[in-house]
């Protein structure tokens, strides 16, 4: 691979290029630059500044010769095909020189380099813009295309209805061992999102009371001095590791619900749901909270005095006419903390447990997708094996379930916008 | 209207009781919220707390040949188990490199086992009843003591928990985050910038909008499947390096820094604008000599939030391998490292209950770090910015 | 220099300084960080070895991960390649399978080190309970997937240890264990599994190993110190991993003796306790001269302060080997003694 490839006396031939090509750019600038105020100098007038023709020289200098030497060390990478590097950055730099003549020759009264300039400005600003779209390409192809791998060798039916998890044995074989091993490896996934589910909805029944109450205290009661004190309150909230999450869990919460648990008569495992839950509770709480209060913040007064002029009062005009026209917004606030409750991982890493366990008792230790795939990918690190692809199954179901829960939400929201004229949401 | 005033008012009284109870409940919310992260703030200061002290022992070292051959004997034997292996590890290359002290006994302050630093903390230990004499006689001497763990800050980690730091993950980091930084605030100004300012108002833009807004809410576990698959499996970058981990965290921030970026633009008033539009600039000129410096703040800002959120995140680097063990950081991009995260992650599944404290003090250094970090955008946004 | 060429003239250096950084951090032939991989049970010795060593010498420290031994193997034998690793540490010896892989992935030349004993325990958290006794055969229903009954092959349907003997605990069967990665995992299944069921005409005269998936068996991972968590926290649980976790964590843990014997270092070096085995690791020779760590690594690893009756790693509960042995080890590591099939038949 490329990183393997390079030697020391690489680095020798890279500042030689560096070098060539800041050269041959300072004397393109110097010489155009030159012969656009030698030009303007004569009385014609030029569409534009001498500056920004030596600009535009510099530009035709450096720019192909750097396009060339990307594609070429693209190609090396990708293809492993054989361009001595020195050859490479050799024609760049040739193709640095042409270029300089070229732009040299531009210098000419009618010409508008400004423009020129600034729109290879403007199209170097939309690559940057691709560049978010392949990342989702990248997420997509990696994600998918390791799927369907998997999906080659089980059965994608299985994968979604099935209720055992044990993908064990699917390492011997993929290591050449296959007749070590005994029964073979089943990938039935329910077990793991029930699990998810579950300590998903531990973490709803937390946050959503405690995150909307706080919104609505915050927007409708409290003083602005409280206000202005809450909000950092909520920040530092939110801006809490995970993993610190995560070790919360573990070492201060689960021993807790294991003895109130005990108060009661209960045997709870020391890798109960309820711990992870409650502590990513705590966690969306920020979220649920910030997005509610922008959201009913956003409820135009006239909803409200209108109700007060009635003559009812504030706690009902908040429960029956802001909480309902906010609803939407709120809703949509709950789907994506629901969709980020959903995708974490370090706080059920560190707190729930490791097996894949169907019950309805948070009391129990289940395993969750987030934790499935991290143990499937830290061990056997081999690409191929169907333990590995494995995770990027889990992987793609998770993708697709927090894009649909995305999607509904920003859905919800642009209807609460539409429906009351708000522009800041 | 057949109600008499009388009920009327009980039921008004009613009501207003109720709307009272609701303002009491939704305080009540806040009040929870606060008392969550004050309880768990304080629950980690009082783990964490431990792990800035360290017992240390003041001791004789006699440097001679024997010393030097078999470091073990350079301790009197009644003091020799209390203190730490790392001590005598480096003898012998301490007296290659210092000649002058052979033959020489010196009293200095060493570091003390592990044992000894739990008794000494209070904490169950394994040290044997004999020995805990041992250490009261020297406490009680003056010669054993707790002291401010500076070794906490100046190494890399450790299988002995008394020389355990979290310098070499500091520096993974500080190294992750330069990779991070430098390939997503310029990309992420860039596009920004586009769709703010250049644009034009089609499907396309549309898309490329919507797909920013998801790539914000994907879980960053996903991430790191990215970068398994693509860099490592792909582009074959080395796995664990700080390269590979500030690219996958790149991408996992460039959405915020983007995000932010467009609401600092938006903030900027178009009469600006329209004002350089006036005198005749190119739209390049003025994004380039007007809007950009105004913005610059704001910018600033959120890229210093988008920074601290990943200064935060384990998943995606656990998938890359950066949780090897790293006694001893190295500066460059593709050498195995490790981020403090991950140390803290790590140090939890030690079994060695001596960690527990090692890990709740790292989660009060990298806490302090984002503390800082997010003070410092709060305090740039107060100072520089400017209300239009 | 005015404005503008100066800030085009700080531009392209910086350019050219990132260009540079990306290249003058590429690897070159030579690798000055050695890479070692493979067993979870030999991890905290290694970590030990490779802490000593970037402490006490000029080699930049290895880099270790515990891949467990059939993980590492597997990495190991990928080929002989600079990228691939060059020590790979293995709690059980390296399988025919394996070594042919090697062989095939053009992996010829490697050497073998026995760095010491031992011994595979079923503990449990010590609060409460008393000492255990158990044969491996009862351990083998417990834990197998399949179990003869009224002389056919039947789901195994033991949901307590009391079940399979009424002496036995009234507990439910719920077992800690490693994961199909692990040497741990594959000494098990061959000296307990496999020894218990040869002589069973049920199963046809042959050993079986498959462990049950229905929950009474969990696999933790390749990380020891979980398990260890685990039966501290579930205490009706056990758990399997090797001597030196029990060692590090006696005030707190309790092993069963198997087959009357208890799981101490004398009779797991003599071979009385019945699950005991060799920890090894094995060195690429074939990197001898692109990695000048190895070597210096590796004779540390052997050396009598680490794997010596006084030695640092007996303190971590490493069982060490008799002295004729080590010698043997260290002579052939300085030879660099090929390994050959005939060795592993």
């Amino acid at each position: 691979m490329f990183f393997r490839e390079i030697d020391m006396s690489t680095n020798i031939v890279f500042l030689l290029f560096c070098a060539g090509l800041v050269g041959l750019g300072g004397v393109a600038f110097v010489l155009s630059r030159a012969k656009a105020t030698r030009v303007r100098a004569t009385g014609t007038s030029m569409y534009a500044q001498p500056d920004q023709y030596g600009w535009f020289a510099v530009l035709t200098t450096a720019g192909p010769a750097l396009l060339i030497s990307a594609l070429g060390a693209f190609v090396l990478l990708l293809m492993g095909a054989d361009i001595p590097l020195l050859y490479l950055l050799a024609a760049s730099l040739v193709i640095a020189a042409i270029g300089l003549v070229l732009g040299l020759n531009q210098v000419r009264p009618d010409f508008h380099a400004r423009r020129a300039i600034e729109s290879v400005i403007r199209k170097l600003l939309a690559a940057a813009a691709a560049i978010s779209i392949l990342t989702t390409l990248g997420i997509l192809i990696s994600i998918v295309g390791e799927a369907l791998r998997f999906f080659q060798l089980h059965s994608f039916w299985d994968f979604i209805t099935g209720t055992t998890w044990n993908p064990g044995a699917s390492f011997l074989s993929s290591a050449g061992r296959g007749e070590d091993g005994g029964s073979a490896a089943q990938f039935g996934s329910v077990p793991l999102f029930a699990g998810t589910f579950m300590i998903t909805l531990i973490a709803m029944l937390v946050a959503i009371p405690v995150g909307l109450g706080a919104a609505v205290y915050m927007v409708e009661f409290a003083p602005a001095r409280v206000r202005q004190a809450a909000k950092p309150v909520l920040e530092v909230l939110a801006g809490i590791p995970t993993v610190v999450y995560g070790v919360f869990a573990a070492l201060t919460v689960a021993p807790l619900v294991v003895d109130i648990a005990g108060l009661f008569g209960l045997e709870a495992s020391y890798s109960n749901a309820l711990a992870p839950g409650l502590v990513m509770g705590i966690m969306i709480i920020p979220f649920i909270s910030s997005l509610s209060d922008d959201v009913i913040n956003s409820v135009p007064s006239s909803l409200r005095e209108g109700a007060l002029a009635l003559g009812i009062t504030k706690g009902e005009m908040v429960r029956n006419v802001v909480v309902p026209a906010a609803a939407p917004g709120i809703i949509s606030a709950s789907l994506l903390a629901v969709s980020r409750a959903l995708g974490e991982t370090m706080i059920v890493v560190m707190a729930a447990g490791m097996r894949p366990n169907l019950t309805a008792n948070p009391l129990e230790d289940m395993t969750t997708v987030t934790v499935s795939i991290v143990a499937a990918l830290t061990g056997d690190q081999e690409f191929g094996s169907a333990q590995t692809l494995s995770a990027f199954a889990l992987g793609l179901v998770l993708f697709i379930v927090t894009l649909t829960l995305n999607i509904v939400s920003v859905i919800m929201i642009r209807r609460f916008r539409e429906k009351y004229r708000v522009n800041n949401l | 209207m057949s109600q008499s005033f009388e009920e009327i008012s009980a039921q008004l009284k009613k009501r207003h009781r109720r709307s009272a109870r609701m303002k009491w409940m939704t305080m009540g919310a806040l009040i929870l919220a606060a008392v969550f992260l004050v309880f768990f703030i304080s629950d980690m200061v009082v783990r964490g707390w431990p792990a800035f002290q360290q017992a240390q022992i003041k001791v004789d070292i006699t440097y001679n040949e024997q010393s030097k051959e078999i470091p073990l004997a350079a301790v009197n034997e009644t003091v020799r188990p209390l203190v730490s292996r790392g001590v005598f590890r480096t003898l012998p290359q301490r007296m290659e490199s210092n000649p002058e002290l052979m033959g020489t006994t010196k009293t200095q302050w060493v570091i003390a086992d592990s044992p000894v630093d739990q008794y000494l903390q209070g904490n169950k230990s394994e040290l044997s009843a004999e020995a805990r004499e041992v250490v009261d006689r020297l406490v009680r001497q003056g010669r054993a003591e707790l002291k401010f763990n500076t070794r906490f800050f100046t190494a890399g980690d450790s299988k002995m928990p008394e020389l355990a730091g979290i310098a070499a993950a500091a520096i993974g980091t500080l190294m992750t985050m330069l990779v991070t930084m430098s390939v997503c605030f310029p990309i992420g100004v860039m596009t920004a910038v586009y769709l703010e300012e250049f644009a034009p108002d089609n499907k396309l833009t549309q898309i490329v909008e919507i797909n920013i807004n998801n790539l914000a809410a994907v879980p960053s576990i996903l991430f790191g499947l990215l970068g398994l698959a693509i860099y490592i499996g792909f582009f074959g970058v080395p796995r664990s390096s700080p390269l590979v981990g500030g690219l996958t965290l790149a991408l996992m921030t460039l959405p915020v820094i983007i995000i932010s970026t467009r609401a600092a633009l938006r903030s900027v008033p178009d009469s600006i604008r329209h004002a350089a539009f006036g005198v005749g600039c190119s739209r390049w000129q003025v994004v380039r000599d007007h809007v950009l410096p105004v913005s610059l703040p704001g910018i600033l800002t959120g890229s210093i939030i988008g920074l601290a959120q990943a200064m935060g995140e384990t998943a995606p680097l656990i998938l890359v391998g950066m949780v090897a063990f790293i006694p001893e950081a190295s500066m460059t991009l593709t050498d195995a490292s490790t981020v403090m995260p991950a140390q803290i992650f790590t140090w939890a599944s030690e079994p060695d209950s001596a960690f527990a404290e090692k890990t709740a003090g790292g989660i009060l250094v990298l806490l302090a770090v984002l503390i800082f970090l997010n003070a410092l955008a709060v305090w740039l946004r107060n100072k520089f910015e400017r209300r239009w | 220099m005015n404005r503008i060429l100066k800030s085009r003239v700080l531009k392209t250096t910086a350019l050219a300084a990132a260009v540079m950084s990306v290249a003058g951090v590429a690897q070159a032939q030579e690798r000055q960080q050695l890479r070692i991989v493979g067993s979870s049970t030999v991890y905290p010795f290694a970590s030990y070895v490779v802490e000593e060593f970037g402490a006490t010498t000029d080699y930049q420290t290895p880099v270790i991960e515990s891949t467990g031994s059939g993980g590492g193997l597997k990495l190991f034998c990928e080929g002989p390649g600079i990228d691939t690793p060059d020590i790979t540490n293995a709690s059980r010896r390296i399988k025919i399978s394996e070594f042919k892989r090697c062989q095939e992935n053009g992996v010829t030349d490697i050497t073998e080190a026995k760095i010491g004993y031992d011994g595979i325990v079923l503990a449990e958290a010590s609060e409460g309970h008393e000492q255990l006794n158990l044969t491996r055969k009862q351990i083998f229903l417990a834990l197998a997937a399949k179990v003869p009954q009224n002389g056919k092959l039947v789901d195994n349907p033991y949901e307590k240890w009391s079940d399979i003997d009424p002496s036995l605990p009234d507990r439910e069967i719920e077992v800690y264990g490693p994961p199909t990665t692990s040497g741990t995992r594959d000494a098990f299944e061959e000296l307990v599994m496999e020894h218990a069921s040869e002589n069973m005409k049920a199963y046809g005269g042959e050993g079986y190993t498959d462990i049950r998936q229905d929950g009474a068996y969990i696999d933790a991972g390749e990380n020891d110190n979980l398990i260890v968590q685990r039966i501290q926290e579930n205490t009706t649980a056990f758990g399997i991993f090797g001597y030196s976790f029990l060692e590090e964590n006696q005030d707190i843990l309790m092993a069963a003796s198997i087959g009357g014997v208890e799981p101490k270092p004398e009779a797991i070096g003599s071979g009385k306790y019945p699950v005991a085995r060799s920890l090894f690791f094995y060195v690429k020779n074939q990197h001898a001269d692109s990695v000048p760590a190895m070597y210096p690594y590796a004779n540390l690893f052997l050396s009598e302060k680490m794997i010596g009756p006084m030695g640092y790693l007996k303190g971590l509960g490493l069982i060490p080997l008799p002295e004729k042995l080590r010698e043997e080890q260290r002579e052939d590591l300085a030879n660099r003694e090929t390994l050959k099939l005939s060795d592993l038949k």
